[in-house]
């Protein structure tokens, strides 16, 4: 079964000259007959299915646009052209989060992203100090998320997006931030999701995860799609183009 | 609309309570802060309205808390949807839920906050020896419509202001106005029928006359009045939504 399709796929972005944010600055640019901005194309023309139990690694340069194509998959934005249809609850991982608010509690943000993804109240409990404990993170349960450090905020939004056990988990970057034992976490989690039979599209640089854990790989280059294909294929096709 | 309300019930009851203790958990008065606010907005204009102009209005204390009270759901409540969508980037940016739960999680948060405020009128008004009479059916009603009201306005400000960041001033200063507009310490009735007219086309306003007869002077709330409150705040609904799902796929790059 298809989970996810994506059919021509574009992402224009305006990006101003000057940016403008309040209501005088577009009133007086109105008066301005100049174009105020330049058009950035993120993502062109992208097509690619996921298959369900698949994992769909995402490889380019910086800039190439994976993290754009991750947040339309997530529907956090929406494509200009083109069409994605998603069969299943999504966790996004997103800008090394999922959503938590500063001033509540660890736990408190739990609760609330069991609500986002549709948990009853006592799932939830359920599954809280799993969560904790998976992320290490027991003693400051009671801790607002301000007072946690930046590792601490990344590992508490790991494990709750996993603990939740999502149908499909789209993950950008997540190794990057953490140290060796979390990074052993992970792999050990995406052991169990690929046991699972769980959907994941993976960003990231590091290609021999990529190579380890992904059926196939699309390679973005500008916003281009290169290629999509076996991940050894696609690997060196990436490396040719470096 | 009301699916997705519906549907995300769990999260929108969560982020009202959560809204709800934040406000109040980072004060050392803690929650006794949203009684005292207009407590003492209460005395400033009490000492200007009885002691410098003195009102001939029968129980004027009672006059003006409630006054205060309703106006209080209306300011509160709007200038909190403004920021709704602002205050959480995270749950804009990083992760997909219908955001006009966000508005109406902050809506309902003001609507709680109004339910307190108006417990403290209640124990005004049984302080004052003025029991409340069959007509105070109608003040659910009114805190309904108020809360439509409430969530129309800030499905359009909280969209706008996220686009324009000066809105929230603008608005600030329209609520200013709004508050002598709409009589929070003025009795539109005596005015004469032409003015009064006028004044009333202001849906506050009337709001406001119509809760102050039946909680405080016994006279039924006439259907033409109710009638013109409900349909003015589910029009300013209605244009309050289309604005919101015009500007709404932008958020997350706006935020």
């Amino acid at each position: 079964m298809d989970i996810i399709v994506a059919k021509n796929i574009w992402k224009n972005y305006k990006i101003p000259y000057e940016k403008r944010n309040t209501l005088f600055e577009t009133l007086y640019g109105l008066l301005d007959t100049k174009m105020g901005y330049e058009s950035f194309t993120a993502l062109k023309d992208i097509n690619f299915t996921v298959k369900k139990g698949e994992w769909l690694g995402v490889i380019g340069h910086n800039g190439s646009g994976k993290s754009t194509l991750l947040k339309i998959i997530a529907k956090t934005i929406r494509p200009t052209k083109g069409n994605i249809t998603v069969n299943g609850k999504i966790t996004s991982f997103l800008e090394l989060g999922i959503g938590f608010q500063p001033d509540l509690t660890a736990k408190e943000n739990i609760k609330i992203y069991g609500a986002i993804m549709g948990l009853s109240n006592t799932e939830i409990e359920k599954r809280i100090d799993g969560i904790l404990e998976f992320g290490g993170l027991i003693r400051f349960k009671d801790t607002k998320i301000k007072n946690f450090s930046s590792g601490m905020i990344v590992r508490l939004a790991f494990s709750t997006a996993v603990q939740i056990e999502p149908e499909i988990l789209l993950l950008d970057e997540v190794l990057a931030v953490g140290d060796l034992d979390f990074q052993k976490k992970c792999f050990e989690v995406f052991d169990r999701y690929r046991e699972m039979d769980k959907t994941v599209v993976y960003v990231s640089h590091d290609l021999s995860t990529v190579q380890r854990f992904c059926d196939k790989v699309l390679l973005l280059n500008h916003g281009e799609q290169i290629g999509i294909g076996s991940p050894e294929e696609m690997i060196s096709l990436y490396q040719s183009i470096v | 609309m009301i699916k997705n309300l519906w549907k995300y019930r769990n999260l929108v009851k969560r982020l009202a309570f959560s809204d709800f203790k934040v406000r109040y958990k980072n004060s050392v008065l803690g929650f006794f802060w949203s009684l005292l606010e207009p407590l003492l907005m209460l005395l400033v204009l009490y000492i200007v309205f009885a002691d410098i102009f003195p009102s001939t209005q029968e129980n004027f204390h009672l006059f003006l808390l409630l006054g205060i009270a309703l106006w209080d759901f209306f300011a509160k409540g709007t200038s909190m949807g403004l920021h709704a969508i602002l205050s959480k980037p995270g749950m804009v940016r990083q992760v997909y839920i219908p955001r006009e739960i966000l508005i109406f999680s902050s809506s309902l948060t003001a609507l709680m906050m109004a339910v307190l405020e108006l417990v403290v009128f209640g124990i005004f008004m049984a302080i004052s020896g003025l029991m409340p009479t069959s007509t105070i059916i109608y003040l659910p009603l009114i805190f309904i419509i108020i809360f439509i009201l409430v969530f129309g306005f800030s499905l359009a400000l909280g969209a706008l202001n996220t686009y324009y960041r000066d809105v929230q001033y603008i608005w600030a200063v329209i609520l200013q106005a709004g508050f002598f507009a709409s009589g929070v310490f003025i009795d539109f009735s005596a005015y004469d029928a032409d003015l009064k007219r006028t004044l009333l086309l202001n849906p506050m306003a009337r709001i406001l006359l119509i809760s102050r007869d039946c909680v405080l002077y016994n006279k039924a709330v006439s259907t033409q009045d109710l009638t013109f409150c409900l349909v003015s705040a589910l029009v300013i609904l209605l244009v309050g939504y289309f604005i919101f799902s015009k500007l709404e796929p932008g958020f997350a790059e706006e935020v």
